[in-house]
């Protein structure tokens, strides 16, 4: 247990009571059941779970209390001072019976048919107490309910325990269920008795203690007996979800979660850091691992086609081809790029091919539009490239500050934290978000800014804490010149600028600013559109100065964080797969570190180096011949503007190492096929930098292997002394050189900051495009909860989920254009202009429209402009302004 | 040496005592089977190769569960069960495979079904010079019990989850709304 959990509990009076002849103290309010579990007894119970209130509906958790006369539900019954309580007696070992007798009268016998069979609660319980005999039966006979597209209900089996309904309204705050009555009988049904329509989290599926709701994806195809069940992290955002990956033979059948009502019996404290549950993603989106599109082959481009090939004459192509590049042109005409899916093992081994055998250190991963921005100013501003507080922190943190992030649809496990927070902890949280979104909603202090103007309004909240005599003593008397420089820079900044950018009034910062700093532990979430733009950068050095203005820097517990979308970008950062960053994540161009490195290797390590927009820009120009691309897919993802096509179209050799066949792959001269995550051992770093294990639960698919063991392969080929046989290997081979890779190390205030301060408050920070009158839309790509990147549109129950490629826009603008949900408009910009069709959602603010960035078809993304970031070569790519017009069919 | 010990060796006493044993056996009815000219009479609850059956309707009686194949001790079924496809809520096994090479014939997986839809027949010649004869499927299966049990159960009436026909025609639209979408 966490400290500030202990002190919280500290703080209330102990209770004496009796339990089976035995004194125990417990805190006042505390229920009977969890002073008795306390003991290390149990009490059966099938309506209780930990992640919420005891409900009181299951009737089983019976125990005696002396006095009374009736058995008392343990549960829902607090403690009294002195209470005399009997457990394992005879007679309560009856009356439980009779409770579970009770629900099984009106209970099917359809365990032959139920999913539940062999996981069930009802099921244990009858025959831990050894029922044969339920007298009287009343049998349901309801049809099963099955609208919602995900789970269907089947109130036959359903035992009116409430879990499902209590963990979605208290833990996800979804509040997406509830008790009705029709025909005489109580059912489960989605809000008004409607189709369900929720965030598809499963946690009720997953709490629930029978068969009444099933997962539609793995109906009926299992046994839980049949199943082969790995624990291994999640593959698409960075929350780091540890799940169940369940299998026959050679196909996922279910993915379940830690969080389950058998937590109750199980020692639950392995999952008690967070509440254990996945997001829709992680538990329903595993289809694409079993997608019949899998690359099963090697492809070789023979007369202009690409036909399949062995892997003995793929991996011999490929180096072949890239060693007679390299000796026309020197190691510097190639260049890699590798997806930051992949794992910590895949990532090392690549960048010590291209550094190390192919002797170049053009070399690229996709942290670098996700991560690379928050890691180059971080590490500029406190000396670390790293989050500053764990996932943990945010759970018990005082005050929550979410800028740029839409939370909840990004990173929703994270989002979970802010919410337990809320609810359990009191937090503050201080949401500044254009669109008024789900944690809008629910926080107490929701900010509506202007488009694009969150730095101006982490601008604004500096000056409003120094203005307002807010900064803490302590940070004046460490801090003299920063904070010297810091109270005259935010002077300039003139508060009309900042209210006309943001659109908040003074006092609303003013408030801002107070609730901010109300609590002592501090954490802030900073997402896509306060970093990923094109004044990023230096949106996040603001960010770091409102923690050294509100004391946040050398704080326990306060700090910063940046949900990263893709699981593995802070492993890219840290195992140096990227061409500034070393193994071990320092600076690539750190003396000492690149010194060790390189004796660890047993040779130097290459100058110079290309990231990835300047990669794009080599191959354009010539320069770069060959291109070898793990998991990457710049042509999907980097907008027309930044020429990919033209580029890769003029490659000598492009090879496409993914496990799908991508537009970028169907360029490609060789195709070699990967495992997925799933399909290989390895680890990951999560959004905090917590190390996950991946275990491998299926074999890989056709011939695919994984992508370390590809690359040492074409490595040996090419002569290198490369030689590792398992992921561990490679992972012993970065500890050796970097011991502490993986650890976050502490973070501190850099020295020499104070005169760079000024001159960044002498820049105004506003949009980067002001409205015009031709453009008047800012068009954003934007992360939906149900997607993940370009890899979850592979996935077949994902897309029945949500394959809306549709371009939303505002009610004011969709009544002044004409249009309505389902309407075709053409969208310009000075770069172009698409059909698309739209929605309408109320949500959004005047003159702003998005579109969902993991859908290509139409391809919105084309029309927007790129822009690379001079200090981090982070690419903004994901905004731009532009015209909608109403297309007239 | 007796007489009577001489004279029985003289003339071969014991062979003729045999002898007469079996001249006594051409008389008496005789117990030899002639396989395979003549069949053996089976006792009720031999147990021979299985079968799966079907109810009176002709629709298959295994719902899929998965019983047989953890009951049995020698890894002989391996069922895989899915939603029978134009009859959503009904499990049924979509492969059911059976190795009677490494049947032991102990009959533990017929108590295991919970539908009866296994049963022991009472086929015994299943003698083959190529193993892979002996890995049936689903249709082989079913046809065993077809030419064992031409009579059938009758189907019980099933509410609620399990059948659901009635459910379904009643309210079909409302809970497959994209099925009903479609032309
Ligand atoms: S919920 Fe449990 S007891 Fe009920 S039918 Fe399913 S497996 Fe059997
Ligand atoms: S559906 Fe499941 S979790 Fe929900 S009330 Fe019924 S039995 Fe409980
Ligand atoms: S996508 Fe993220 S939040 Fe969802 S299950 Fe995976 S790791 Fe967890
Ligand atoms: S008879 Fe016994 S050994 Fe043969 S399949 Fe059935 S359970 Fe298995
Ligand atoms: S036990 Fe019976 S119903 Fe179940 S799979 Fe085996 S044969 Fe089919
Ligand atoms: S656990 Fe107490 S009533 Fe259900």
């Amino acid at each position: 247990m966490s400290e500030d959990l202990i002190s919280i509990i500290d703080q209330k009076a102990t209770i004496e009571l009796t339990v089976d002849d035995e004194k125990v103290s417990v805190p006042e309010g505390t229920s009977i059941y969890d002073a008795v579990i306390g003991m290390g007894k149990t009490i059966p119970s099938m309506c209780y779970h930990y992640t919420f209130n005891p409900f009181g509906s299951c009737g089983v958790c019976l125990v005696e209390v002396e006095g009374k006369k009736a058995p008392v539900r343990s549960c829902t019954s607090p403690v009294v001072a002195g209470m005399i309580v009997r457990v394992d007696t005879k007679t309560m070992f009856d009356a439980r019976k009779k409770a579970v007798e009770k629900h099984l009268q009106t209970h099917p016998l359809d365990c032959p048919v139920c999913d539940a069979d062999g996981h069930c609660e009802l099921q244990d319980m009858s025959f831990n107490f050894g029922i044969t005999q339920i007298g009287e039966v009343k049998q349901k006979g309801l049809p099963e309910d099955r609208r919602s597209t995900v789970l269907d209900f089947n109130m036959n089996r359903c035992i009116l325990c409430a879990q499902c309904i209590n963990i979605c309204k208290e833990v996800v705050m979804v509040d997406a269920l509830q008790f009705f009555k029709k025909g005489g009988f109580t059912h489960v049904v989605a809000k008004g008795d409607s189709a369900l329509e929720c965030e598809f989290c499963g946690d009720c599926l997953a709490v629930c203690p029978v068969g009444a709701i099933t997962n539609k994806f793995s109906k009926y195809l299992y046994k839980p007996w049949q199943l082969t069940k790995t624990v291994t992290a999640c593959n698409y955002c960075a929350d780091g979800c540890q799940m169940r990956v369940e299998v026959t033979d050679h196909t996922v059948v279910r993915v379940t979660s830690l969080l389950s009502w058998k937590d109750k019996w199980d020692d639950h404290a392995a999952t008690a850091d967070g509440h254990g549950g996945l997001c829709v993603k992680g538990r329903f989106g595993f289809a694409y691992i079993n997608s019949s599109e899998r690359l099963k082959k090697p492809l070789i481009r023979k007369n202009g086609a690409l036909a399949e090939a062995s892997w003995f004459e793929a991996t011999a192509e490929v180096a072949k081809r890239l060693k007679a590049i390299k000796a026309a042109h020197g190691p510097d005409a190639i260049a890699g790029l590798i997806t930051a899916r992949c794992t910590n093992e895949d990532l090392y081994a690549f960048q010590k091919f291209m550094r190390r055998t192919v002797g170049t250190n053009q070399l690229d991963s996709s942290a670098r539009y996700g991560h690379a921005s928050y890691c180059a100013a971080m590490e500029h501003a406190l000396g670390a490239a790293q989050p500053t507080v764990s996932f943990h922190d945010v759970t018990f943190a005082n005050t929550v500050l979410v800028v740029g992030s839409d939370v909840t649809e990004t990173n929703p496990i994270l989002a979970l934290r802010i919410k337990d927070g809320l609810s359990n902890y009191h937090a503050q949280v201080i949401v500044a978000h254009p669109v008024r979104t789900n944690l809008v909603k629910l926080a107490p202090f929701p900010y509506t800014i202007a488009v694009g103007s969150e730095g101006a309004f982490v601008q604004g909240l500096t000056k409003a804490v120094i203005e307002g005599g807010l900064v803490p003593q302590r940070v004046a008397s460490e801090h003299p010149t920063a904070t010297a420089v810091l109270q005259t820079a935010v002077a300039s900044l003139s508060w009309e600028a900042l209210e006309s950018a943001t659109g908040l009034s003074r006092e609303t910062f003013a408030e801002a600013a107070k609730a901010f700093v109300s609590g002592e532990r501090r954490v802030i979430v900073l997402g896509e559109q306060i970093v990923n733009r094109p004044d990023g950068y230096q949106n996040v050095l603001r960010v770091a100065d409102l923690m050294l203005a509100t004391g946040m820097i050398g704080q326990p517990g306060s700090g910063v964080i940046r949900p990263c979308e893709e699981n593995n970008e802070r492993g890219a950062v840290v195992v140096g797969a990227m061409a500034d960053r070393l193994p071990g994540g320092l600076r690539y161009d750190d003396p000492a570190a690149r010194a060790r490195v390189a004796a660890a290797w047993g040779g130097s390590l290459p100058s110079g180096g290309a990231t990835l927009a300047e990669i794009v820009d080599g191959i354009r120009s010539g320069r770069i011949k060959a291109l070898y691309a793990i998991g990457e897919n710049p042509l999907g993802t980097l907008p027309a503007s930044a020429g990919v096509r033209e580029a890769l179209s003029r490659l000598e050799l492009l090879v496409s190492q993914d496990a799908f066949l991508t537009d970028t792959g169907a360029m490609a001269h060789v195709v070699l096929p990967a495992a997925l995550a799933a399909e290989k051992d390895g680890t990951f770093l999560d959004g905090h930098g917590r190390l996950q294990p991946v275990v491998r639960a299926l074999d890989a698919k056709g011939e695919a292997r994984p992508d370390w063991a590809i690359v040492t392969e074409i490595a040996q080929l090419m002569g290198a002394s490369l030689d590792y046989t398992e992921a561990e290997e490679i992972r012993r081979e970065l500890l050796q050189i970097v011991p502490a890779a993986f650890d976050a190390g502490p973070a501190a205030l850099r020295d020499g900051l104070d005169g760079e301060v000024a001159l960044r408050y002498a820049q105004p920070a506003v949009a980067a495009d002001a409205p015009s009158s031709e453009y008047p839309f800012e068009l954003s790509l934007y992360q939906v909860l149900s997607h993940s990147g370009k890899m979850s549109t592979r996935d077949k129950g994902l897309l029945e989920i949500d394959a809306k490629s549709r371009l939303q826009i505002a009610a004011k603008d969709a009544e002044s254009l004409g249009v309505v949900s389902g309407d075709r408009v053409k969208v310009s910009s000075p770069l172009g202009s698409v059909e698309v069709r739209i929605d309408v959602n109320g949500d959004l603010p005047h003159g702003m429209c998005r579109f969902p960035e993991h859908f290509n078809d139409p391809a919105v993304k084309d029309v927007l402009p790129m822009w690379v970031d001079p200090v981090s070569k982070a690419p903004a790519f994901k905004a731009g302004r532009v015209r909608i017009e109403k297309v007239v069919p | 040496m007796s007489l009577s010990a001489a004279l029985n060796k003289v003339f071969f006493g014991e062979i003729v005592k045999g002898l007469g044993l079996t001249f006594k056996h051409l008389f008496e009815k005789s117990i030899t089977q002639q396989y395979p000219h003549t069949k053996p009479m089976l006792p009720d609850g031999y147990r021979g190769i299985m079968s799966l059956l079907k109810y009176d309707d002709g629709t298959e009686r295994c719902v899929g569960c998965a019983l047989c194949e953890i009951a049995c001790p020698s890894n002989v079924i391996k069922v895989v069960s899915a939603e029978e496809p134009g009859r959503p809520l009904n499990r049924y096994a979509k492969t059911y495979t059976f190795d009677v090479t490494r049947c032991v014939f102990c009959g533990f997986c017929v108590d295991a079904c919970p539908v009866d839809a296994l049963a022991m027949t009472k086929e015994y010649e299943w003698a083959s010079e190529n193993k892979r004869t002996l890995f049936l499927d689903k249709d082989q299966l079913l046809a065993i019990g077809d030419r064992n049990f031409p009579l059938r159960g009758k189907k019980p009436e099933y509410r609620g989850s399990i059948e659901g026909d009635w459910y379904l025609t009643a309210v079909k639209a409302k809970a497959y709304p994209k099925q009903a979408e479609k032309p």
